[in-house]
């Protein structure tokens, strides 16, 4: 066999390979034609019949026994349950479960493969599962594939599932950061359940696996929001040597808020790092106590751009605070009255001394504030 | 002229204008109000919804916030800048944080955030639109 | 003698032509099995829920406008309603010396506002700052002109969030694309400094509203030719390239870039005629050199759909422009080239950029001088020569189909009209559409003056951009 001869054979294999691959795009797309068309039709055959049984009590049209395996019942299922609330999710859940129909996602979740059933198996029960799924979904958060852990914490924190957020926790601190931040989405969905497993789970697991775990909990604590976890908080702040830790601390005391949160805030506001101190003034400004306008005043002059700013944006949200950035106006720092500026523009104090003038009644303050904003020298080059 | 004007206004079957791009919120709310008795249309974004609204053959519009074309609040700005009086109800999805703000401060704007209860949604509808 | 030179030539050319084709089949093959993820995603279409206001990293849209008067506000209230829960739109006013200040001011209610702007990258003077306090979180920086570039600094200088979403004026966003993108940056936050996204032609499509109805395939052939290209590369190549880790191109149309990282390298360069790929490139090399680690990658799902050039004449602009800014990233990235200290990068797919980019059209040029002129002389074996074409076609006629089955997963253009015009264009785009673009890059080595296409190509602004011939 020589060369050319060689050659020739490359080519018809090459050519045949095309060959194979045209048809079988061709048959590809045709089929995804025919499915897409059917799929929507059916889709939108199944909410208005759901819609009408959802509008009045009466059982108007039966719905097939077949729906139960057709994604666009599950998909108008999920569709209409994000749609309304209360009553009527009870409705279709009842309808749902005349079909058997998470019983078969369920099977279908079990299964090794294939990927795609398995996905759309977690996200249906996710979405409509009732309680009976939540040992299935339980034990998948440890599944292999990345996608159907999420689905399956979303699942349990959808029902309230109360054993599922130990099984989130146990995964907390070594998951990938995308599910790890999933997790955490549907931890603040339990709410004030989770509040005390979190707190346990912070006090156990403080300075290991590089405090991961630990830090998305803080966050989760700050988010629900439960006042008593304030003290909480503010031990961990004290504690931790992990900057990272602190300021997920400093951040969820912001929220939490309650009058033991501000001796430590004010003391991150003179931390030496100044994320420490930006993140302070931003806590600060979200308790809403009108205590720290002085301290917060003082940071308007603060080196850093960020502690500058969120100074001014935390005086902005406080009582009196405008009173504060409106002195600012005249001080000879220019940073800080870029930041008094922007804050006085952002809660309307800007526009209100724009329409003032105009009526021609225009204060001094007002004048001075307009005036810094319309200077005629180039902002910056 | 009055009285048999105001007789006529509430035997005569009330028109709502439902305006959302989303398919399955403007089916659920058709159905739903059709089978309360109103006569429903639809419009599916937000230069549809402000036109339509224009039009005044509409008692009622509930309003979905987030559309392409215009934003429920500024169509509803713009309703009220040129001088219509329509009666609107404005649907909000949980994350338009700035939206329901927004909505607060003006004042004028009633509104429901998704996802909404049917009974609810209906009883404002009464509320609204009463006889 | 010169019988074996003109042949070896000849026969060298061909060889270099499959070889590209080999390169690209081997990427293309890597992409699918990194596509598979996207597949089950896209086919779900489920996206949106799959993010929450709690832990997306808050964005800037960065929107450079020169002269956009036509289509800006419709384009910003179409970005506006991108499915993501925390971000702000700036807008740069380049100077224009049309009402593209005026219309945005006019559209959401702006009042010039003072604000500590930090002039981190130099830029043109910048006059004044202006914001809103509507539904809609945007502020215009109204600045002298500066260039695309220039433009972009400005507006990453301005961006009060961590991450720059750097796109264009006339850019149609799909709704899932910032959750994407902004998805492979909490994946890795220390490491990530940049995320590229899937540009596709919108060209032919039905769009209203500055919304995309439906996807179609342009019935105008160099459009169309641009479909098959544009798959090609972001579905065929980059994600494969991302997965390396050697990605040497985020496209200027959808880049989500960290702020501090592109503060660190002097932001994009101005005048560059690719400004893109050069601050691709310069980010690779400051955390290489610094060994600071780092990740730059690609993400399939950020689609965002755009105005492809739709005659000749303006898409020879375009691709002698980008030809232009190859050459000068080949000059300042020479010492990257088949270093190893660049890792795949320099060794893989920087080499094969100055390779089968760079060097195709002198190649090329050989290869049209020396085959005819073989064979004019009898010094090439037709049957060699044969194969050598034909293989060439196949695997080329390869490549392309791997990136029609690879956009299956989209779902898009599954008509019997969109299915056959594309097979066609694959059949037929050897064979003419190869040549012409050789020509063009020939005349962009050769150099002379091309108008700026920056703002040149002509806007139809994306309301008004109907169903197209």
């Amino acid at each position: 066999m020589n060369a050319p001869t060689i050659g020739l054979i490359a080519v018809v294999i090459v050519f045949v390979v095309d060959i194979v691959l045209l048809l079988g795009l061709v048959v590809l797309k045709a089929f995804h034609r025919r499915r897409t068309e059917r799929h929507e039709l059916r889709r939108a055959a199944y909410v208005a019949t759901l819609s009408r049984h959802l509008a009045s009590n009466e059982q108007s049209d039966r719905i097939d026994e077949a729906a139960a395996d057709d994604d666009a019942f599950i998909d108008a299922v999920i569709d209409l349950r994000n749609v309304v609330s209360g009553r009527e999710i009870e409705t279709l859940t009842g309808l749902v479960d005349g079909l058997g129909l998470v019983k078969r996602q369920e099977a279908k979740l079990r299964r090794r493969f294939p990927l795609g059933q398995r996905l759309r198996a977690a996200v249906s029960l996710a979405e409509i599962g009732d309680e009976t799924t939540a040992p299935v979904l339980i034990e998948h958060i440890s599944d292999r594939e990345a996608e159907i852990r999420i689905q399956c914490a979303r699942g349990l924190g959808r029902m309230q599932n109360t054993a599922g957020i130990d099984a989130i926790l146990e995964r907390l601190g070594i998951e990938d950061p995308w599910v790890r931040v999933r997790f955490a989405d549907t931890l603040i969905g339990f709410g004030a359940k989770a509040t005390w497993p979190l707190a346990a789970y912070i006090r156990v697991n403080l300075g290991h696996d590089e405090n991961r775990g630990v830090i998305e909990a803080i966050r989760v604590l700050g988010t629900i929001g439960d006042r008593e976890i304030g003290p909480i908080l503010s031990g961990v702040l004290r504690v931790a040597s992990d900057p990272e830790v602190q300021l997920a601390a400093i951040e969820a005391l912001g929220f939490v808020g309650g009058p033991m949160a501000i001796p430590p805030l004010d003391h991150a506001l003179r931390s030496s790092d100044w994320r420490l101190r930006a993140k302070a003034a931003s806590a600060l400004g979200h308790i809403g106590d009108p205590s720290v306008n002085r301290a917060l005043a003082a940071r308007l002059k603060d080196e850093n751009w960020w502690v500058r700013r969120n100074s001014a944006a935390a005086l902005g949200s406080l009582p009196g605070g405008d009173q504060v950035l409106l002195a600012t106006m005249r001080s000879p720092e220019q940073p800080a009255r870029d930041a008094a500026a922007e804050t006085l523009a952002d809660i309307g104090t800007l526009t209100a001394a724009r329409q003032r003038d105009e009526a021609g009644v225009a204060t001094e303050e007002d004048i001075l504030l307009l005036e810094y904003v319309i200077a005629g020298d180039r902002i910056l080059v | 002229m009055l009285p048999e004007d105001s007789k006529s206004q509430m035997s005569e079957v009330k028109r709502v204008l439902v305006a959302d791009d989303s398919e399955t919120v403007t089916t659920v709310l058709v159905t739903a109000l059709e089978l309360a008795g109103y006569e429903v249309e639809t419009a599916h974004n937000g230069v549809e919804a402000y036109e339509m609204g224009v039009s005044g053959r509409y008692d009622l519009v509930i309003l979905d916030q987030l559309m392409p074309g215009m934003l429920g609040l500024e169509i509803i700005d713009r309703w009220q800048e040129e001088g219509h009086q329509i009666q609107t109800i404005m649907l909000s999805g949980v994350d338009d944080e700035r939206t329901v703000v927004n909505s607060l401060e003006s004042g004028a704007v009633d509104f429901i955030r998704k996802p909404f209860r049917l009974p609810e949604l209906l009883a404002r509808v009464r509320q609204r639109l009463p006889g | 003698m010169i019988h074996d030179i003109l042949a070896w030539a000849g026969y060298a050319t061909l060889v270099y032509f499959i070889l590209m084709q080999l390169y690209m089949i081997g990427l293309g093959l890597r992409s699918g099995a990194v596509m598979r993820r996207i597949h089950h995603l896209n086919r779900f279409g489920r996206v949106s829920e799959m993010l929450s206001s709690y832990t997306s990293p808050p964005v800037t849209i960065v929107i450079p406008a020169y002269n956009e008067a036509a289509g800006i506000v419709a384009s910003v209230r179409s970005m506006s309603i991108v499915g993501y829960p925390r971000f702000e739109i700036v807008v740069i006013n380049d100077g224009s010396s049309d009402e593209t200040l005026e219309e945005l001011v006019e559209a959401f209610n702006l009042e010039q506002v003072r604000v500590p702007y930090r002039a981190d990258i130099p830029t043109a003077p910048v006059r004044a700052i202006y914001r809103g306090r509507g539904t809609v979180d945007i502020t215009v920086i109204d600045k002298e002109n500066g260039g695309r570039a220039d433009a972009l600094n400005a507006g990453i200088n301005a961006a009060r969030y961590p991450y720059a979403l750097c796109t264009d004026a006339d850019v149609i966003l799909d709704a899932n694309c910032l959750v994407g993108a902004m998805r492979r940056v909490v994946e890795d936050r220390e490491r990530t400094v940049a995320v590229g996204g899937n540009i596709r032609p919108l060209n032919g499509s039905r769009v209203q509203l500055g919304h995309l109805i439906r996807a179609e395939v342009p019935k105008r052939l160099v459009p169309r030719m641009q479909v098959l290209e544009y798959l090609r590369t972001f579905l065929a190549t980059r994600p494969a390239w991302s997965q390396m880790e050697a990605l040497p191109l985020i496209s200027g149309a959808f880049g989500v870039w960290k702020r501090s990282a592109v503060v660190a390298v002097g932001g994009f360069t101005i005048g560059h005629m690719g400004e893109d790929m050069d601050l691709t490139m310069r980010m690779h090399r400051y955390h290489i050199d610094n060994k600071i680690p780092y990740r730059i990658v690609y993400e399939p799902s950020a689609v965002i759909w755009t105005e492809v050039p739709e005659t000749l004449r303006v898409l020879k602009r375009q691709r002698i422009r980008w030809h232009r800014g190859l050459m000068t990233a080949v000059k300042d990235f020479l010492p990257m080239t088949f270093n190893p200290k660049y890792g795949r990068l320099g060794m893989i797919t920087w080499a094969a950029m100055f390779l089968f980019e760079f060097l195709a059209p002198i190649i090329e040029i050989v290869g049209w001088i020396t085959i005819p002129t073989a064979l004019a002389l009898g010094a090439l074996n037709t049957t060699t020569l044969f194969v050598l074409l034909a293989l060439a076609f196949g695997f080329g006629l390869f490549n392309s189909l791997v990136a029609l089955l690879l956009d299956e997963s989209y779902g898009h253009f599954n008509s019997k009209a969109d299915t056959a015009r594309l097979i066609v264009m694959a059949l037929i785009e050897n064979f003419g559409m190869r040549q012409i673009t050789v020509a063009w890059r020939i005349r962009a080595l050769i150099g002379g003056k091309i108008t700026r296409a920056w703002g040149n190509m002509e806007r139809k602004g994306v309301a008004n951009l109907g169903v197209e011939g």
